[in-house]
């Protein structure tokens, strides 16, 4: 079975439902920052302040352009792979933001966080080298 | 693993637990799991460039050596804000201003021996901390304060009592203080200058987090300035030198109804009207801790409750 082979479901549900769950993760995102804010004492960090941006740009903007532009990849079999390598770089880049923001806030840092920025990075290459994989070759 | 990925949730389900378990790691590993790196009773010697100039020293007693406890410390007259004796003189005021509570301590010693710091158990690495007050009894400390927190970070110069334990500076525009072997204190940019150059010159004391409050006798800071970012008032810990082994230490409580704490500004006013030529902020927030002659004078505060928070390092006077 190959990642280009076609899965007759539909998925523009499933499109839809992964678009608002990122919408809400963004959401949720900027909470965090705001109430880890009121007990920051008047400190702040850019990374947690932005970190919604994982979420809203590398997630619901992206699928909203996958549903745009290349709506074919979602009933491809590869689909699924794409969607969990991808996710997980989302997951990977936000937590790794939210830590870099904890740890500024707090005066200290990490040799782990280059880690998450790496695994996560790696994880988003290899899904959108997967996603232009079927794109191209999935119509 | 192409099946496992293809599945719709038991990848998202393995996944999120790997992370929860890094997230949790990390964090557990920066701000609790306590790394020892050096001993500083068994391996750490004093660098050649600091030994070499205590053998150089004959007239007086060097920073190097340990001066003997005098008798007149037995006979010091101390009140619960003043200690004095031949070699230590201690004045501790409590002024109220910006709606806060500052610890103003007026320090002249005799040497500048008698200017210390010292480690949480002796022992330098990440998360070794210890009470400031526990630090300062264990040391027999009169009078100390809470130092860097240089444990909390990976970067930063950290020089003490003639032993170089970090050479790594932070990166960016950070001020570190520089407590020679005549015990006097300068401000120097860490990008600019290395520990060794900064050894070379007899630097006896190296702490790193600032910034500089004030240097060469003018004020170093404005209203925006703040360390990590920090654009409101907190409890603050700083030291300043008015002329050769006179010093001025002040603390000041924060985050409270009672406290507010200062601005960084208004703490370098301070030290500029008491005449400091240079000054030096500190670690503070929570660690804001002032100690004397066995009790804490500050209330030390988090924001929460009144209590210390453990620390890595105090600066202290005592023999």
């Amino acid at each position: 079975m190959s990642i280009l082979d076609i899965n007759k479901r539909n998925n523009d549900k499933q499109l839809r439902k992964t678009i608002l769950t990122y919408l809400i993760l963004s959401v949720i995102s900027i909470v965090i920052d705001k109430v880890y804010g009121i007990f920051g004492h008047g400190v702040d960090s850019k990374s947690m302040t932005w970190m919604f941006l994982y979420p809203l740009l590398g997630g619901a903007l992206m699928y909203f352009l996958i549903g745009r532009l290349i709506p074919h990849i979602t009933k491809l079999t590869g689909y699924r792979v794409f969607f969990n390598i991808y996710n997980s770089g989302i997951a990977t880049l936000t937590l790794g933001s939210l830590l870099k923001g904890i740890f500024e806030i707090a005066g200290t840092n990490s040799p782990y966080l280059e880690y998450y920025y790496m695994g996560g990075g790696v994880f988003i290459a290899v899904g959108i080298f997967i996603m232009l994989l079927m794109a191209v070759r999935g119509k | 693993m192409k099946k496992l990925l293809s599945k719709p949730y038991r990848w998202a389900a393995i996944y999120s637990i790997i992370l929860t378990v890094t997230f949790a790691f990390t964090l557990v590993d920066t701000f609790v799991l306590p790394k020892s790196i050096t001993n500083v009773s068994v391996d750490a010697v004093p660098s050649k460039s600091s030994l070499t100039a205590s053998e150089g020293s004959t007239s007086t007693p060097s920073v190097g050596e340990t001066l003997a406890k005098s008798d007149t410390q037995s006979e010091a007259v101390i009140t619960n804000k003043s200690y004095q004796d031949e070699n230590i003189k201690i004045n501790i005021e409590t002024v109220r201003k910006y709606d806060s509570n500052i610890y103003v301590a007026d320090i002249q010693v005799s040497d500048a021996s008698y200017l210390k710091t010292a480690l949480a158990n002796n022992t330098y690495g990440r998360n070794i901390t210890a009470a400031t007050s526990d630090m300062a009894k264990d040391n027999k400390a009169i009078f100390a304060i809470n130092g860097d927190y240089y444990g909390f970070r990976d970067g930063g110069y950290v020089l003490r009592n003639g032993v170089t334990y970090r050479d790594t500076a932070r990166s960016g525009d950070n001020d570190a203080l520089v407590i020679d072997k005549e015990g006097d204190l300068s401000v120097v940019s860490e990008d600019e200058v290395s520990l060794d150059s900064l050894n070379d010159k007899g630097a006896w004391q190296v702490l790193s987090f600032g910034p500089g409050l004030v240097v060469d006798g003018k004020i170093a800071v404005n209203s925006s300035s703040e360390v990590g970012k920090s654009m409101s008032s907190n409890p603050r810990t700083a030291i300043g030198q008015i002329s050769p082994l006179h010093y001025i230490v002040i603390v000041s409580d924060g985050r409270t109804s009672e406290s507010e704490g200062l601005s960084l500004l208004q703490l370098a006013q301070e030290f500029k009207e008491r005449g400091c030529t240079v000054a030096y902020n500190l670690d503070g927030g929570g660690s804001s801790t002032m100690y004397f002659n066995g009790e804490v004078i500050n209330n030390p505060t988090s924001g929460k409750s009144i209590g210390e928070r453990k620390v890595s390092d105090i600066v202290y006077f005592g023999y």
